[in-house]
């Protein structure tokens, strides 16, 4: 069964079947399906079938299946946090950037551990292949080469919240539907997409490839009644490379050991010599002038739809910051490709204006451009019209993830993927859905400023927005996620598993080591040298508390204590690292408990706020009802929300649940006299 | 949003802890220990304002602690719900600050739940105030939040749901009060104190966060976080200034320090017997006939005030007038409000020389130069005494030319012998203590005070933070400015990460 599949599969992926052949050797019904094969769609996919559903990814092009549509590269600031925690929970990227990467570099190095950005530079082809041959050799999961036309929905089951129930999909061409328990879309730019380059308009996701999901998008706004809003986004010219004056660029050289993305790795396939450079240069007062003189040729800037103020288009840049030098970054975009990546430039001018541009920049003076850069404009749901387990709220089944939630990132979309596949997968299984805190994790952060408080402009992720930061550090992703990841939520292999339990009793040994170590300041200076120790003399300390300090290192204690602490040599970065921030996690825990316990507090989605008889104010209602929270925590960061409010609902949502508690012990008591009944009445004849 | 403070919210959701077992810690670096102790609460629980008896309820682990230490019971802890009459004395100083009846509360047989302790002492503010500012300086106690005390009930399974509904009301009702009060407070000078300083330390917080989240790709150079520095330094001193500055309720508890000074027969003693409406001090017309501090307290206006009448200024060769002389000086310095007296007939006759003649003397007689200017604009009266002696017209010309002068103290013509005067310089002198003292009949600022106080204290405190690990690790420093913002803004309302960004992409350009 299961070689057939893969046959089928291989079938499939190398032979680039159309969607009818495919059709005909597909089954009919699903557990999941996820239409889009992008970083959402994939991870969605793969998470899916780990935890055990049938799972058939749809996508326009197998041949893109993992491509990396605008930057070549992975991770950063907060972006690697995601990575981390993608990669801990099982999921694909991590380990695809250790494949594909060919520039790896820890950004902020300096300013400390848990804002430390892991980064890479990709070759998009080993990208590409990677995820491709890991979704080949993934049991119980199908790729199939289709356009949807239509989501398939019902009645939903009355048992639960939800006004219509997912049913399947019917593609295009396909006269017959396919059905399945759940669907996750994640269709990034594709909802009603147009392309923008100077003056011209067209349909469309990205540059070359098939518009569509105009029935998916009806589907959406017109039967499921979905809000939608618009955003856009930008990609720059593709420069060759040999045109390219590099000597009049700043050379940027990768980190000299490569730090992998994955628990799993050791070490990445780029040797560390093989890595290649980035470069660095600045736009000129020539670049500023092309823009002013293009924006009358220019759609795409003169329109008002919300771009990120994070990602600008070199337009946009220049407009709101004029007079100032911007940098460029000049990115390798493979090992065997003669493109460089403009970071920085992107731009939606006419194509002869942006040679203009880029050649008014020294090092790119002799630029050749092999495509153009392009705008995208395209629709999102809002996404507090889903659920934390990233479910449609009223649509039973139906699952988003990615750019259609109004995220912007490869990071983002693989991290909602991984968690809408979990739960799309669960649900297919008849399993209740499952949230990550924000306590936990970015992805626990990501995915609750998304449904608590939507967004107005591609959201993309900052450090800056997980108040526990110093917790939710990119060392220790695997022990916040892994062993949960496994335990309860089903996605995780067993061989990760073990690995992450084995590193987690391996830290705890090394920790009750370090701390069965005590000696006064005094002898520790003797034993150490000098070191600057802030306690007086004859406080006692113990090796946990003197790894704190600046100037220690676990090399320095282990050399003191060769007998205890030598064998956890591999250890000693996290230890460093756990040591520093320890006493500041401690310090949060009980800010971390408040939030988990708002967490927990989950606000009926189908509550009738504006009738609810309890007293609150009419504002406070419409405010309910307009975002209508999933939860208490989700609720009191509304604005506009008022302490008294928050304390009639808590009080509602108890009083409701103490009653239903009631009725359900009424009714089993009920049920059991009527049993003893039962019992007693059999009981008559046979004493008669 | 309503500025109501965030901890309010915290503590409403606490409760919920009743009704769901608390995670528990999984992994290695999950701090083990699942809740910290709750802190320990106190607030006033009888009505503002002037009343025969005034109750401070105290809540939480610290109890018998708070107890211990403000009644001086060295022993044993009272019977519970047993009345006890004590001491109440301050922590730190020793300082007794009124004579009450303690009660003790173990718990669970509390209104709260929780050890629980009572005062209920004299209701005048000034016994409140000093009480409550007690109470904030021990180790792990805070003021209370509106309506935490019955939340806790509530919490420990004290109240009812049914009686909770009612909480709703009352927090509604407590907030809606706090919001009018912050409204009231946040309109003044104050307010636009701590909203400039909250926006101060926003823009530094999101300078740092703009560092972390963007430098390495961006335009951010690293005097970026050279400005931070030096703002949060600045707003540290800043801050700190302020609560040492802030003396109003000690004042209230203390009195209104107020020094008569000034050349030798210049009248400073009738102007004391004047005040206190009897001979407290030897009056002659012999120069240097008070040579020690006459002491002599006073209510003006309703506030408590310490008159002090000091030897006359004049350098002598008799040591003990010497002595005097510096104790007056000495005085002057500490002196809250100093009555500088000067005899009108030494004034110089043509009016318009007046002003340049009393600036002089102001700087004979106060402390220095720069001192003497500071304080000249509101923590000096200028008396010109024996006004009866001074022809009419002279003196009203010399009103004229004395009236809205910048850098001189208000001056007020002023006849002891006679009176006449005194009932327009007494009103001078009671707008002056007044504002010495802060208002407590408005709203109840001594409780605000005593809040903002150790909200104030905390963000300094987080504020160390920052330049403890500005070197070593810039995450755990923006911590400090976080914890510090946090503070802050539950006196000027919740910031939240959305600010922090647009702030960021309003300063700088982030281009990747």
């Amino acid at each position: 069964m299961l070689a057939q599949k893969l046959h089928l599969l291989r079938h499939n992926v190398l032979s680039f079947v159309s969607s009818r052949t495919g059709s005909d050797l597909t089954r009919r019904q699903y557990d999941v399906i996820v239409v889009g094969g992008g970083h959402a769609g994939t991870e969605a996919a793969a998470a899916a079938a780990r935890l055990g559903a049938e799972t058939l990814l749809i996508t326009q092009k197998i041949m893109t299946i993992g491509a990396l549509s605008c930057n070549p590269s992975l991770g950063g600031v907060g972006k690697g946090q995601l990575v981390r925690e993608v990669d801990a929970l099982d999921g694909l990227c991590g380990r695809a950037g250790d494949s594909a990467g060919v520039h790896f570099s820890i950004l902020n190095r300096s300013k400390g551990p848990a804002v430390w950005g892991p980064r890479a530079q990709l070759d998009r082809e080993r990208y590409r292949q990677f995820i491709q041959s890991e979704l080949l050799s993934t049991p119980r999961l199908t790729v199939l080469e289709g356009s949807v036309d239509e989501l398939l929905v019902s009645q939903p089951n009355p048992e639960e919240p939800g006004h219509h129930r997912v049913t399947g999909i019917r593609l295009v061409d396909g006269s017959h539907p396919i059905l399945s328990s759940s669907v996750v879309l994640t269709t990034g730019t594709f909802l009603s997409g147009s392309l923008f380059m100077g003056q011209t308009t067209s349909p469309g996701g990205r540059m070359g490839d098939a518009q569509s999901c105009a029935g998916l998008s009806y589907t959406l706004k017109e039967t499921l009644g979905l809000r939608v809003g618009r955003l856009r986004t930008g990609t720059p010219p593709r420069i060759v490379k040999e045109s390219v004056d590099l000597s009049l660029a700043q050379l940027q050289a990768p980190d000299k050991q490569p730090t992998p993305f994955s628990f799993l790795n050791t070490h990445t396939r780029c040797k560390p010599e093989e890595q290649l450079p980035c470069y660095l240069t600045h736009t000129t007062p020539g670049v500023e002038r092309v823009v002013r003189e293009s924006v009358h040729l220019n759609c795409h800037i003169q329109q008002d739809t919300k771009g990120p103020r994070y990602c600008p288009s070199i337009e946009s840049r220049v407009l709101r910051f004029p007079g100032r030098r911007h940098q460029v970054w000049l990115e390798p975009e493979g090992l065997t490709s003669d493109l460089l990546y403009p970071q920085g430039l992107s731009m939606t001018m006419p194509p002869d204006l942006q040679l203009r541009l880029l050649r008014e920049i020294p090092a790119l003076h002799r630029a050749e451009i092999r495509a153009p850069g392009y705008g995208v404009q395209y629709d999102f749901v809002c996404p507090t019209q889903l659920t934390p387990s990233l479910q449609v709220k009223s649509t039973q089944g139906l699952f988003l993830a990615g750019q259609i939630n109004g995220t912007t990132g490869y990071e983002e979309a693989a991290a909602q993927g991984l968690w809408a596949g979990v739960n799309a997968g669960r649900t297919a299984l008849s399993l209740p859905p499952i949230a990550l805190s924000r306590t936990q994790s970015y992805i626990g952060v990501l995915i609750d400023d998304l449904v608590g408080r939507g967004v107005t402009e591609p959201y993309r992720m900052f450090t800056s927005r997980a108040e526990f930061r110093t917790y939710l550090r990119p060392d220790n992703a695997d022990l916040r996620l892994t062993p949960r990841g496994f335990e309860e939520v089903g996605c995780v292999t067993l061989r990760r598993y073990k690995k992450a339990v084995s590193v987690r009793d391996g830290l705890q040994e090394a920790l009750m080591a370090l701390q069965s170590v005590a000696l006064s300041s005094t002898r520790w200076r003797e034993k150490l040298g000098n070191i600057s120790l802030s306690e007086n003399k004859s406080t006692t300390l113990n090796g946990l508390d003197l790894l704190q300090y600046k100037d220690v290192s676990f090399e320095m204690l282990a050399s003191a204590f060769p007998e205890c602490l030598s064998q956890y040599f591999e250890y000693s970065q996290r230890l460093k690292i756990e040591a520093v921030y320890r006493p500041h996690c401690e310090k949060q825990s009980r800010e971390m408990e408040r939030i988990r316990s708002e967490e927990s507090l989950s606000l009926p989605s189908d509550m009738d706020y504006l009738s609810l008889p309890v007293s609150l104010s009419h504002e406070v209602r419409e405010i309910l009802d307009r975002v209508r929270p999933n939860t208490l925590g989700a609720a009191t960061r509304l604005p506009g929300m008022t302490p008294a409010g928050i304390i009639h609902l808590l009080n509602y949502v108890l009083r409701t649940g103490q009653r239903n508690r009631h009725t359900e012990h009424r009714n089993r008591s009920s049920q059991k006299e009527g049993g003893k009944g039962q019992l007693c009445a059999s009981n008559i004849p046979i004493s008669q | 949003m309503l500025p109501c403070s965030w901890g309010l919210w915290r503590s409403a959701i606490h409760t919920l802890k009743t009704f769901r077992a608390s995670p528990s810690a999984r992994g290695l670096c999950i701090p083990t220990r699942a809740v910290c102790d709750a802190e320990t609460i106190f607030a006033l629980s009888s009505g503002h304002g002037r009343c025969g008896v005034a109750v401070v309820r105290v809540s939480g682990p610290a109890s018998s602690m708070v107890l211990r230490n403000m009644a001086g019971l060295t022993q044993a802890l009272p019977p519970p719900r047993t009345a006890l009459l004590r001491r109440i004395t301050d922590p730190q100083s020793k300082e007794l600050l009124d004579r009450g009846l303690v009660l003790w509360f173990k718990g669970p047989h509390s209104f709260t739940g929780e050890d629980s302790a009572e005062f209920h002492i004299h209701g005048g503010p000034a016994v409140i105030t000093a009480v409550l500012q007690a109470l904030g300086s021990l180790e792990g106690v805070r003021p209370a939040e509106a309506g935490e005390f019955t939340r806790r009930a509530f919490h420990a399974g004290k109240l009812g749901l049914t009686e909770v509904e009612g909480l709703g009301d009352l927090i509604h009702a407590e907030t809606e009060a706090q919001r009018r009060q912050a409204l009231r407070q946040m309109d003044g000078e104050l307010g636009r104190l701590y909203q400039d300083w909250s926006y101060r330390l926003k823009r530094c917080l999101a300078h740092v966060e703009a560092f972390i989240d963007f430098s390495e790709d961006e335009l951010i150079e690293d005097g970026v976080l050279n400005q931070v520095d030096s703002s949060v330094r600045q707003l540290e001193t800043e801050i700190e200034r302020h609560l040492k500055d802030e003396r109003r309720g000690e004042r209230l508890r203390t009195g209104v320090q107020v020094v008569i000074a000034g050349a030798t027969n210049a009248g400073k003693s009738s102007l004391l017997n004047t005040l206190c409406q009897r001979p407290a001090a030897i009056v002659s017309p012999i120069a240097g006939t008070t040579r020690d501090i006459v002491e002599t307290s006073l209510d003006i206006g309703g506030f408590p005030v310490l008159l002090s009448d000091t030897a006359g200024l004049r350098d002598s060769s008799d040591s003990v007038e010497r002595e005097g002389v510096r104790r007056a000086r000495q005085r002057v310095e500490q002196a809250d409000l100093t009555l500088v007296v000067v005899d009108s007939t030494q004034l110089p006759p043509d009016p318009q020389l007046v002003p340049a003649f009393l600036q002089e003397h102001l700087s004979t007689v106060l402390p220095s130069p720069e001192a003497g200017m500071k304080a000249a604009s509101d923590r000096v009266l200028l008396v010109l005494n024996k006004s009866d002696l001074v022809p009419e017209e002279q003196r009203e010309r010399t009103e004229g030319e004395l009236r809205e002068r910048p850098g001189l103290p208000p001056a007020c013509f002023l006849s002891c012998s006679t009176s006449t005067g005194l009932e327009d310089f007494l009103t001078v002198l009671q707008s002056r203590v007044k504002t010495l003292c802060g208002d407590p009949l408005s709203g109840a600022p001594s409780l605000t005070q005593a809040r903002h106080r150790a909200h104030l204290q905390q963000s300094v405190q987080a504020l160390n933070q920052y330049h403890q690990y500005r070197d070593q690790d810039l995450a755990l420093a923006a911590e400090g400015v976080r914890l510090a913002l946090t503070h802050l803004g539950r006196i000027t309302g919740r910031v939240g990460a959305e600010e922090i960004l647009d702030i960021i992409f309003r300063d700088f350009c982030i281009g990747k």
